[in-house]
C-alpha cells in the first residue's frame, strides 16, 4: 500500500501528481497518530507494571505518569522475604523439563506425520488438533483425583509431567511444518549414499529442523512457565510454589503493597518477554504454517 | 499389520503422486521406489515415532476426559475421596445444574456474552491493526509488530494484576484521574462489585491479551496478496473500504474462518483472568463464568461430581465449536 502511494505519483502525468500530493502530509499525519495510539495502547501495560515495580512510592502514585524516583527495593524484597528466589527456581525446573521432553517427543511425532503416509494419519492429526480445545477446567479434577491417588500433588515432577501433555499438541502441529518443509530430496540424497533411517534423522532432518525446534521451545517454556490452574491445585507447600501461585499467594497476603506485586510481576514477564520478542519471525511463520498453510 | 502395510503403497496416499513428477527422470525415480523399498519407509516407523506422544497424550488427557465424565454422574465428595468408593448417582448432577436458575440467569450469560464481545472486539481490533501495519513502511511496521507481541507476551496472570492494579479503587490510575476530573467521589466506586464493570475490565484485558496473535496471523495473509490487485481496482475508482471487502477479505476468509474460531475457543475457557480479579475466586458469585464455577464447586465447595458435570458442559459447547473448526479448516488445507 505504501510502495502504491509513493509510485503512483512519480509514474503517472503530472495532473494526477498534483492530485495525489495534497492528501500525503495528511495520510503521514494519520499514519502516526495511528502507530502512537497503537504502541501507547500495546505497551502501556506493561509500562505501567515496570514503572510502579521502581517506584518507591507505587502504592499512592494514582494517576502519576513517571514514577517517583528509581529504586530495587521491590525487587529485593519479594526475592528476600516474598521467596520468589526459590519459586523462581521451581520455574525454572518445571520449564526446563517440560521443554527437553515435549521437545524430544514432539519431534518424533512431528516426523511420522509430516513424512509417513499411514493408515490414520488424518485421524492423528484430527486428534492433535482435537486436543487443543479440551479446556483445563475437565482434565485438573480427574488429574488432580490421579496425581493425588499417586502422592505426586507436592511434586514438581507431576507438575511437569502433566505440562508435557499440555506443550505436546501445539508442538507437534507447529514442528510439522517445519519438518515438512525439509525438501524430500535431502533425505532420498541421504539414503543413496547409504545412510540408514536413523543416521538420516540424526545428520540431516535435525539440524534443518532445529530452528523449528527453538521456536517451539520457547512457546513450551512459556506454556510452563506461565500455567496457572494446575500449579494453583496440586501444589499445596510454599516450597514447591511455581512463580504464578508464588504471585497469587503474595498478592493475597499483600494487597496494597503494588510496588512489590508489580516488582514479582515484572521478575515473572521479563523472561517470557525476551524470549517472546526474540523468536517472533520463528513464531509467526510457524504458526502460519501450522494454522493456516499446512 | 497387513493392513498397515498395504497402506503406503495403496492409493491413500495424496502427496506422493504430486511429488513424483517434480522429482525428475524416471531411472532416478525407480531408483528411488528401490531404495524406500529398502526398509527406509518400513509401515511400522511412523506408529513408533508417534508412540511416546500418544502414550502421553492418552494418559494425560484423553483418559481424563472419560474420568471426568465417569465423575459427572456419581455424587464425588471428600468422603468418595478419602474411600476411593464409587457412588453413582445417574444423571441428577446434570438435571441439578441445568434446573438451576443461577446457570441460565448468570453463569451461561457471563460465559456466551463475555466470550463473544472479546472474539468480536479481538478480530476487529487484530484486522484494523494488521490492515494498518501493512500500510507501515518495513521499519515501523517492525517496530508496531514488536510493540504488538509485548502485549502478547505478557502472561495471563500478571497482566491481570496490572489491570487489577490500574483499576484499582483506591489508587489505580483510572480513579484518580475520574476523580481528578470530579467524575467521581473518592473511594465511592469499586468496578470489581459490580457485574457489568467487572466483565468490561475483564474484556479489556482479554481483548489486550488476543488481538496481537489475529493481528500477525491477518498480517502474514495480507502480505501474500499480490499489490497488482489493489492497483487494479484503484484504477477503476473503487474505495479503500469496497477494496478490502471485496478484494482482502474473500482472499483471507480461511484466516480469518481460524482466528475466529480458535478465538471463541479461547475466549470460551477464559479461566485466569476472571479468577484473579477481586471476587473472582469465590468471593462475588455474580461473576463466575463455566470453568469458575466448575473450579468453585469442586475445589471449594469439595463437590467433584457436580463440578465434573460443569466441565463436561463446557467441553461439549468447545466441542461443537471445534467440530465447526475442523470443517472450515479441511476445506481450506490438504492436511
Amino acid at each position: 500500500m505504501s510502495a502504491a502511494v509513493v509510485d503512483t505519483p512519480t509514474a503517472a502525468p503530472a495532473g494526477q501528481t498534483l492530485r495525489a500530493r495534497p492528501r500525503r502530509p495528511g495520510v503521514a499525519a494519520a499514519k502516526t497518530v495511528g502507530l502512537v495510539a497503537l504502541l501507547t495502547f500495546s505497551l502501556f501495560p506493561a509500562y505501567w507494571m515496570f514503572s510502579s515495580a521502581i517506584d518507591p512510592q507505587a502504592a499512592t502514585r494514582g494517576a502519576r505518569l513517571l514514577p517517583a524516583g528509581v529504586t530495587w527495593d521491590n525487587f529485593v524484597s519479594v526475592i528476600d522475604d516474598g521467596g520468589f528466589g526459590h519459586y523462581l527456581r521451581n520455574s525454572v525446573l518445571v520449564a526446563l523439563g517440560t521443554v527437553l521432553a515435549s521437545s524430544v517427543v514432539a519431534l518424533l511425532a512431528a516426523v511420522a506425520v509430516s513424512r509417513f503416509r499411514f493408515r490414520f494419519r488424518k485421524s492423528m492429526l484430527v486428534l492433535i488438533l482435537m486436543v487443543q480445545m479440551v479446556p483445563l477446567e475437565a482434565l485438573v479434577i480427574p488429574l488432580f483425583l490421579q496425581m493425588r491417588n499417586l502422592n505426586m500433588l507436592n511434586s514438581l515432577l507431576g507438575l511437569t509431567i502433566v505440562y508435557l501433555a499440555f506443550a505436546l499438541p501445539f508442538a507437534i502441529w507447529t514442528l510439522r511444518g517445519f519438518v515438512a518443509a525439509v525438501p524430500v530430496e535431502l533425505e532420498e540424497a541421504a539414503y543413496l549414499d547409504g545412510a540408514s533411517w536413523g543416521r538420516m534423522f540424526w545428520k540431516i532432518l535435525v539440524p534443518l529442523v532445529a530452528p523449528g525446534v527453538v521456536a517451539t521451545s520457547v512457546f513450551s517454556f512459556i506454556t510452563a512457565w506461565n500455567e496457572f490452574i494446575f500449579a494453583l491445585t496440586f501444589l499445596q507447600q510454599s516450597s514447591k510454589y511455581t512463580v504464578p501461585i508464588g504471585l497469587q499467594k503474595f498478592f493475597g497476603e499483600n494487597t496494597t503493597d503494588w510496588g512489590a506485586v508489580m516488582a514479582a510481576s515484572t521478575i515473572i514477564t521479563l523472561p517470557v518477554l525476551v524470549f517472546f520478542v526474540l523468536v517472533q519471525r520463528n513464531l509467526s511463520s510457524g504458526l502460519t504454517a501450522g494454522s493456516v498453510k499446512g | 499389520m497387513a493392513d498397515l502395510r498395504a497402506a503406503p503403497g495403496a492409493s491413500l496416499d495424496p502427496a506422493a503422486p504430486a511429488d513424483r513428477p517434480t522429482s525428475g527422470t524416471a531411472p532416478t525415480g525407480t531408483r528411488r521406489r528401490r531404495a524406500g523399498g529398502l526398509g527406509h519407509r518400513s509401515p511400522l516407523r511412523p506408529w513408533l515415532l508417534l508412540a511416546p506422544g500418544l502414550v502421553v497424550l492418552g494418559v494425560l488427557l484423553l483418559w481424563p476426559l472419560v474420568r471426568v465424565v465417569l465423575l459427572s454422574l456419581q455424587d464425588y465428595g471428600l468422603r468418595q475421596i478419602a474411600s476411593g468408593e464409587s457412588n453413582w448417582v445417574g444423571l441428577q448432577n446434570y438435571a441439578d445444574i441445568l434446573g438451576d436458575s443461577y446457570l441460565w440467569t448468570t453463569v451461561l450469560p457471563n460465559t456466551v456474552l463475555f466470550a463473544l464481545a472479546c472474539v468480536v472486539l479481538t478480530v476487529a481490533l487484530g484486522t484494523a491493526v494488521a490492515l494498518f501495519l501493512n500500510t507501515l513502511g518495513g521499519f515501523w511496521r517492525g517496530v508496531g509488530a514488536t510493540a504488538i507481541m509485548v502485549a502478547w507476551a505478557v502472561p495471563a496472570i500478571t497482566g491481570t494484576y496490572v489491570w487489577v492494579w490500574i483499576f484499582d479503587p483506591l489508587n489505580g490510575l483510572v480513579a484518580s484521574v475520574l476523580e481528578g476530573v470530579g467524575a467521581i467521589e473518592p473511594g465511592t466506586v469499586n468496578w470489581f462489585t459490580e457485574r457489568l464493570s467487572f466483565y468490561a475490565i475483564a474484556t479489556l484485558n482479554v481483548v489486550h491479551h488476543g488481538f496481537p496473535f489475529v493481528a500477525i496471523t491477518v498480517l502474514a495473509g495480507l502480505m501474500t496478496i499480490p499489490n497488482e490487485l489493489h492497483e487494479a481496482a484503484k484504477v477503476d475508482g473503487a474505495s479503500a473500504w469496497r477494496r478490502f471487502w471485496s478484494i482482502t477479505a474473500p482472499i483471507l476468509r480461511p484466516v480469518f474462518a481460524v482466528v475466529t474460531i480458535l478465538s471463541t475457543i479461547w475466549d470460551f475457557k477464559v479461566f485466569t483472568q476472571i479468577y484473579l480479579m477481586p471476587g473472582g475466586n469465590g468471593g462475588n458469585k455474580d461473576v463466575f463464568n463455566l470453568g469458575v464455577w466448575s473450579y468453585i464447586e469442586s475445589f471449594a465447595q469439595g463437590k467433584y461430581g457436580m463440578g465434573s458435570a460443569i466441565a463436561v458442559l463446557l467441553t461439549l459447547i468447545l466441542l461443537g465449536i471445534t467440530l465447526v473448526y475442523m470443517r472450515t479448516l479441511f476445506k481450506e488445507e490438504e492436511l
